[in-house]
């Protein structure tokens, strides 16, 4: 399972790995939308988990490129501020499940789980 | 603007007076000209009636003296037996008594047996023309009145009489130029008796007084008529006998200061009264003077128009008497106009001081008072304007009271959710990291309890953390609203149902009545449903195990005197209450009075902004020890004002 985390915060993609290689996950980490479209033209990932605020290019326009280059990626879009629009918004572009920031490790852990189960979850 | 007002009254009142002042001095002026002109021309006229008198009273003497002496026995043998001598003395006698200037007696043959004068004694070939005794001849009846008499009778009587009745006349300025230097014919009153000795016409005795020159008659008309008044030591009152249009007998006064003899009457006096036989009065230039004159025609005994006779008042007497009365009249129009004028001027004052008032007073709201100065209510349409006026004030400060509580709890809104996105957006990524680290250490076996014990600690703050900052945004998230046509009482027992278990751990109870015939609402659903669980949570929160809260709704009208139609939903606990104190507060974002990490004191802030936003209010009403009651207001129409608030 190679999971795709993309977050302009190193803290968050230090956590993520923390998490995930503990679940026995590959993690591959994105500081940038531009580092996360590159990577995905190399190693297809497996899952994508993405931030919506980044500077630059924003997690939505990552999502917009991933369903025109590799649809059938699930995505979860984790947020540390997200309103009622930014949900619907990001649910339109394909997103599985919103993940709002702070979260534990169990909490991303049991998310992750829950996607991967059920890749057809949009 | 104001002093134009003041100004426009002034003038309004200065021009009413002015006009109704002139007006009534030309109508002033006209009446006392007339009143005085009318009262001068009536005096002459009557005064000319009295000469009229005082001159035919003169002829009726001079026929009484003549007929009385025809009838003496001894004067009648006389005649008959032509006793010349006897008959002078007799005519001596009576014409002293009379004062006639000239009587002679004619013989019915038309001698002159004798006569006053010189030749008092003619020849018996004296038939000398007398037009006195060919009257008397040919009617036989006396005969009495003005008679004009030639030069010749005049010379033929006596020849004194003819020099006096020869008038210079004097320098005409219309230039009437006549070829005449000077009348020489007389006017007389004369009067002629039949002599009779029975059936038998003895004669004629003849006599008269002559005119020209006499001033008998004149002045005594002028002093009984004008009784010597006199006006800047000339007498007031003149009279004038004309032969035709020639002064012959008059007291008028040339400039030297000589009677005005063989000067003659205007054209107009002239045409009017000897050739239209009219009664003249108005006013005429006399001989140097304004007068007040009248005029009236002096027939012979034949019945022609001979002469003249007049009166006249010197016009100035009466002008004195018009400038007196104008005078006085004027003053006090004068002053009327003043006095109005004055009156105006307070009146104005009166009237626009109250206003100037209102106008300050509107100029101190302006600058921002709401309690200005609206001095003494005045009781006239005004004082109206000023109750009104210090009502609309009282209502803008209840008003603006309202509303500046409204934008300062939508400020505070405002500010505090900016403020909370931009922290919670911060603080949400190394929150991520606090949380991964600690429950990844916590997953490892090797750790000692105390270790686990104080990352726990870590744990558990760190989940507070979480929360407040989950608050925050909750609060900050103002989201649109998403009104849909809502069933109030279906929605409450909805949110009741929520609940209900987490109060009946408590011990608390939720009854619900729903009221009756509610409207239809439009709200967000979702949003006005976390507002009533928020209320019952904090009842729930203030009600001890036992306590119970109720809840109802029913149809009611906004409070801030709008009257709007509403829907109101009553939640009442009987819990602890709220100190007044903390009433103010209550809708203040982090205002809470629950222990540490029991509440982030944003709920009723959110609650609030929701039912603000939906264009309701929420009220409390709470007392100590008995419970508070949450009042929230919902309009059944939204206004379009509340739309955007906080959006």
């Amino acid at each position: 399972m190679r999971v795709l985390v993309v977050d302009d915060e190193p803290i968050v993609l230090k956590s993520c790995r923390l998490v995930l290689e503990a679940e026995g996950w590959e993690m591959i980490p994105a500081s940038s939308v531009a580092e996360a479209l590159s990577i995905l033209e190399s190693i297809p990932p497996d899952l994508l988990l993405v931030d919506v605020k980044m500077p630059v290019h924003d997690g939505m326009y990552l999502m917009r490129k991933v369903r025109e280059k590799r649809p059938g990626i699930p995505i979860i879009v984790m947020s540390g501020y997200a309103t009622s629009e930014t949900i619907k918004e990001a649910e339109g572009l394909g997103a599985a499940v919103f993940l709002p920031k702070p979260f534990t490790p169990d909490e991303l852990a049991d998310t992750l789980r829950s996607i991967a189960k059920n890749p057809s979850h949009d | 603007m104001f002093y134009s007002t003041r100004s426009k009254l002034l003038a309004g009142f200065l021009g009413v007076t002015l006009l109704v002042g002139s007006v009534s001095l030309f109508i002033g002026v006209r009446l006392i000209d007339q009143n005085v002109f009318g009262e001068a021309l009536n005096r002459v006229k009557q005064d000319l009636n009295a000469a009229n008198e005082i001159y035919h009273s003169r002829v009726k003497q001079v026929k009484i003296s003549l007929g009385i002496t025809t009838l003496g026995f001894a004067f009648i043998s006389s005649v008959s037996e032509r006793n010349t001598a006897d008959l002078v003395i007799r005519l001596e006698r009576m014409t002293r008594l009379a004062e006639l200037d000239f009587a002679g007696i004619i013989t019915e043959d038309g001698r002159t047996l004798c006569r006053m004068g010189p030749f008092a004694i003619p020849g018996p070939a004296s038939r000398e023309a007398n037009p006195l005794a060919r009257i008397v001849f040919e009617k036989r009846v006396a005969v009495a009145g003005t008679m004009v008499l030639d030069q010749d009778f005049l010379a033929g009587e006596n020849p004194e009489l003819a020099d006096r009745a020869r008038i210079p006349l004097a320098h005409r300025l219309d230039g009437d130029h006549e070829s005449a230097q000077e009348e020489s014919a007389g006017m007389a009153i004369a009067a002629a008796v039949p002599i009779f000795d029975g059936n038998t016409l003895l004669g004629v005795l003849y006599g008269g007084i002559l005119l020209n020159r006499s001033e008998a008659i004149v002045d005594t008309v002028r002093d009984t008529v004008f009784q010597g008044e006199a006006y800047q030591g000339r007498s007031v009152g003149s009279s004038t006998i004309f032969l035709n249009d020639l002064r012959i007998a008059t007291n008028v006064f040339g400039p030297e200061g000589r009677r005005a003899l063989g000067t003659r009457a205007s054209r107009e006096v002239k045409e009017h009264v000897l050739d239209q036989g009219k009664l003249w009065t108005d006013r005429a230039y006399v001989v140097g003077n304004w007068y007040i004159t009248a005029y009236r025609p002096i027939e012979d005994i034949l019945g022609r128009r001979v002469g003249m006779l007049y009166v006249g008042v010197l016009e100035e007497k009466f002008a004195q008497v018009r400038r007196q009365a104008l005078k006085m009249f004027i003053l006090t129009t004068l002053a009327g106009m003043l006095l109005a004028a004055a009156a105006g001027v307070v009146i104005a004052r009166r009237i626009t001081s109250p206003i100037q008032r209102l106008i300050q007073a509107s100029q101190q709201v302006q600058e921002g008072s709401l309690n200005p100065e609206l001095g003494p209510p005045a009781n006239s349409e005004i004082g109206v304007l000023q109750k009104a006026f210090g009502e609309m004030v009282a209502a803008m400060g209840r008003r603006r009271e309202a509303s500046e509580l409204r934008i300062i709890q939508s400020e505070k809104q405002a500010s505090v959710g900016r403020l909370a996105a931009g922290v919670a957006h911060e603080i949400n990524n190394p929150l991520t990291g606090v949380l991964t680290y600690t429950h990844m250490l916590l997953r490892r076996k090797d750790i000692v309890p105390e270790v686990r014990s104080d990352l726990e600690v870590i744990a558990e703050a760190t989940e507070r953390v979480r929360k407040i900052v989950k608050g925050l945004l909750d609060f900050s998230r103002q989201t649109k609203l998403d009104p849909e046509l809502t069933d109030v009482n279906r929605l409450v027992a909805g949110a009741i149902s929520l609940i209900e278990n987490q109060a009946l751990v408590k011990g608390v109870t939720i009854n619900f009545n729903p009221g009756e015939n509610l409207p239809m609402v439009t709200l967000d659903r979702s949003q006005i449903q976390s507002v009533i669980i928020n209320i019952i949570i904090n009842a729930l929160d203030a009600t001890e195990a036992g306590g119970h809260i109720r809840v109802f709704t029913a149809v009611g009208v906004s409070g801030d005197g709008a009257a709007q139609e509403g829907v109101e939903i009553t939640f009442a606990d009987t819990g602890c209450g709220i100190p007044a104190e903390n009433l103010n507060r209550l809708f203040d974002p982090f205002f809470t009075t629950k222990g540490v990490g029991q509440g982030t004191g944003l709920g009723l802030s959110v609650s609030l902004g929701i039912v603000q936003r939906h264009g309701g209010h929420i009220r409390v009403q709470s007392e100590i020890g008995k419970g508070s009651r949450f009042f929230i207001w919902l309009p059944i129409q939204r206004r379009a004002e509340h739309e955007g608030v906080g959006g």
